[in-house]
């Protein structure tokens, strides 16, 4: 028991990270049908963003907005100049994943090849402990706490009280008929890519300030579990991508509690592999909007 | 020609000779049968290690390297044991994995396979020796041989260009007979061919097989001349090469894949490992990253068939007396 308290404390502050990073991948995915590989790079690109900001010295806060920012700037213009014009030119599943790979390999060692393959740390952390019943938290962790919990409102207000959000689920379901319904869909597109782009990189942000140093492979090392959180809350739902990031981030760390740490990530993988094999619509099918997913 | 470039040469060759066997296995597997099989590195690690731990013998307690099993046996059977091993691996991993997923997805499942895989070996270390890997592996017949080590290299070589040309013979076995063109109409529509009568779940599963199995070989091809394997050899990325030659070579044919093999993986990859090092520690890696995402995008815009296309078969005469009744035609559509 000594040892579970301290892990679910760990698992909520790694849910909140993986329910920013998968809220948007689910929204994204789910709009787009693009399973967009270079996720998890992008989120390394907006944590440098952020790195490149806090070394003006200026609040963290403000690092963490420029994180925001850049993944919603970057995956706007990658979506523009990348994927759509393959896509009109005709490439498909296959030829995507391969697409998606390769920008992630570029994003990757092109920050490689510019800060080079060491460890970095954003500046203005002022980590003290404070204690919240059993659980003992420090000030950064519960700052990301805050920013998973207040992405997460802003989400859910989105989603249930915007017409943008009513549109958005809507060209989630069913893109034709969004479209004969008299939706914009292209303009939903390039605003789903946006906000999974802005909720990609605070959760990049998160991520740094969490393991405090990282290095350009941190968010790719996150894709996996992001992917599983997304596909365990079956794709395009928020609210299951939340639910999914509070399983998976508290099953990992007290799987690292009470197993190894060293296989942290594989309860993720397990739980991915599990998932699309026995159930791939996820475990909210009732409510998926019933993509075909087995071919 | 110096002894210096004698060397540089037939190392070359003796990766080109790994990465087409590689390229030929994959073709198989995603060129042929369509299956995107993003763990395909994986059983290129599991020959690897098999023909690593088959040739070493068994560790010492006080042994620099821990491992499961171990022996010294005789050099053409640590080969075959390689090959039979990447194929009994992928039968274990096509009966969990291989369902009728949307290809994006089935590549996901691959992927995590890979990933796991490679958790397991690093961190069960008595396993393969964990993250420093198995080292020394002793070269095949050179006690035997006696021979100096550039005449070895050129034996090296002629050894591979036989390996490769027995696996030629299988792999063009499958691809030009009936059974090749069961594959690719399952590639095209697996419903249609399952109507006509094909067992598609058993096509997929002998197409994964066979591929696992040529992969296990290559990678104990690859181990026992470079002698030394860590997880770090083979990490998910070097399937993405894989592909990569594939899309640049041409997939679904056998010239594309030896094509691919020849541009990417080894005038890419291979060649510049021996070219200077300039910028700082890891750049050199970093720019050849970049360059095969870019030259993969490249080719799937202009050339998304590659540089040598899967030949559009045409059936004249089943044609025109088709034309003759019903006016439908038999051309198989290319992808």
């Amino acid at each position: 028991m000594n040892l579970l308290l301290p892990a679910i404390g760990f698992g909520v502050v790694t849910a909140s990270i993986l329910a920013l990073a998968g809220v948007g991948f689910t929204l994204q995915f789910g709009v787009t049908n693009i399973l967009n590989l270079a996720y998890g790079s992008i989120m390394t690109g907006a944590a440098f963003a952020a790195l490149l900001v806090s070394q003006r010295g200026v609040n963290l806060w403000i690092a963490v907005a420029a994180g925001g920012a850049f993944g919603a700037v970057f995956s706007v213009a990658l979506n523009r100049v990348v994927y759509t014009p393959f896509i009109r030119r005709g490439t498909r599943l296959f030829g995507m994943i391969i697409v998606t790979i390769s920008v992630a390999l570029v994003v990757q060692y092109g920050i490689q090849a510019i800060w080079g393959a060491s460890f970095f740390s954003l500046e203005g952390l002022h980590a003290s402990a404070i204690q919240l019943g059993a659980f003992a938290f420090t000030t950064t962790q519960l700052g990301i706490l805050g920013i998973g919990v207040g992405a997460m409102i802003a989400v859910h207000a989105l989603l249930r009280y915007t017409t943008l959000g009513k549109a958005m689920r809507a060209t989630a379901t069913n893109v034709e008929l969004a479209r004969n319904c008299g939706i914009a869909t292209d303009r939903v597109i390039d605003l789903a890519w946006a906000i999974s782009g802005c909720l990609c990189g605070l959760a990049g942000v998160a991520l740094v300030i969490n393991v405090t140093a990282f290095t350009d492979t941190t968010g790719s090392d996150l894709l996996i579990p992001i992917i599983a959180v997304a596909v365990l809350g079956g794709i395009g739902q928020a609210y299951g991508a939340m639910l999914g990031a509070l399983i998976i981030g508290i099953t990992s760390e007290i799987a690292a509690a009470l197993i190894s740490p060293d296989y942290k990530d594989v309860v993720a993988f397990v739980i991915l592999i599990a998932v699309l094999l026995v159930r791939p619509k996820g475990i909210f099918s009732e409510i998926a909007s019933g993509k075909e997913v087995a071919a | 020609m110096s002894s210096a470039w004698q060397f540089y040469i037939s190392s070359v060759l003796i990766y080109l000779g790994v990465d087409i066997m590689a390229c030929w296995g994959l073709n198989l597997q995603f060129g042929y049968a369509g299956l995107v099989n993003f763990s395909f590195i994986v059983f290129q690690a599991a020959g690897a290690y098999t023909a690593a731990v088959l040739t070493l013998g068994r560790p010492g307690p006080a042994s620099i390297q821990q491992y499961l099993g171990g022996a010294h046996w005789p050099f053409p059977l640590p080969v075959l044991a390689a090959g039979a091993v990447g194929a009994l691996l992928a039968a274990g991993v096509g009966a969990i994995g291989l369902r009728r997923l949307r290809s994006d997805y089935e590549a996901m499942v691959m992927l995590v396979v890979s990933l796991i895989a490679t958790s397991i070996a690093t961190n069960q270390t008595n396993l393969v020796n964990g993250a420093n890997g198995l080292d020394l592996v002793p070269k095949p017949l050179a006690a035997v041989l006696h021979v100096s080590p550039l005449s070895y290299q050129w034996f090296y070589v002629a050894m591979t260009a036989v390996v490769c040309g027995l696996v030629f013979l299988l792999v063009t076995l499958i691809t030009g007979s009936p059974l090749g063109r069961s594959l690719r109409a399952m590639r095209e529509n697996e419903r249609a061919a399952a109507a006509l009568g094909r067992n598609v779940t058993g096509l997929r599963m002998l197409a994964f097989v066979v591929g696992g199995g040529i992969a296990g070989i290559s990678g104990a091809i690859l181990v026992m001349f470079i002698s030394a394997w860590s997880p770090g050899s083979w990490l998910y990325p070097e399937t993405f090469v894989y592909f990569t030659a594939l899309i640049v070579g041409g997939s679904g044919n056998n010239m594309g894949a030896v094509v691919g093999a020849l541009l990417v993986p080894v005038a890419f990859l291979e060649a510049t490992r021996f070219l200077p090092q300039f910028g700082p520690p890891g750049f050199i890696d970093a720019v050849q990253w970049i360059a095969i995402g870019l030259l993969a995008l490249v080719f799937l815009w202009f050339w998304p068939r590659g540089v040598v296309p899967e030949r559009r078969r045409r059936f004249p005469r089943a044609r025109s007396q088709l034309a003759a009744t019903e006016g439908g035609q038999l051309e198989q559509n290319a992808p």
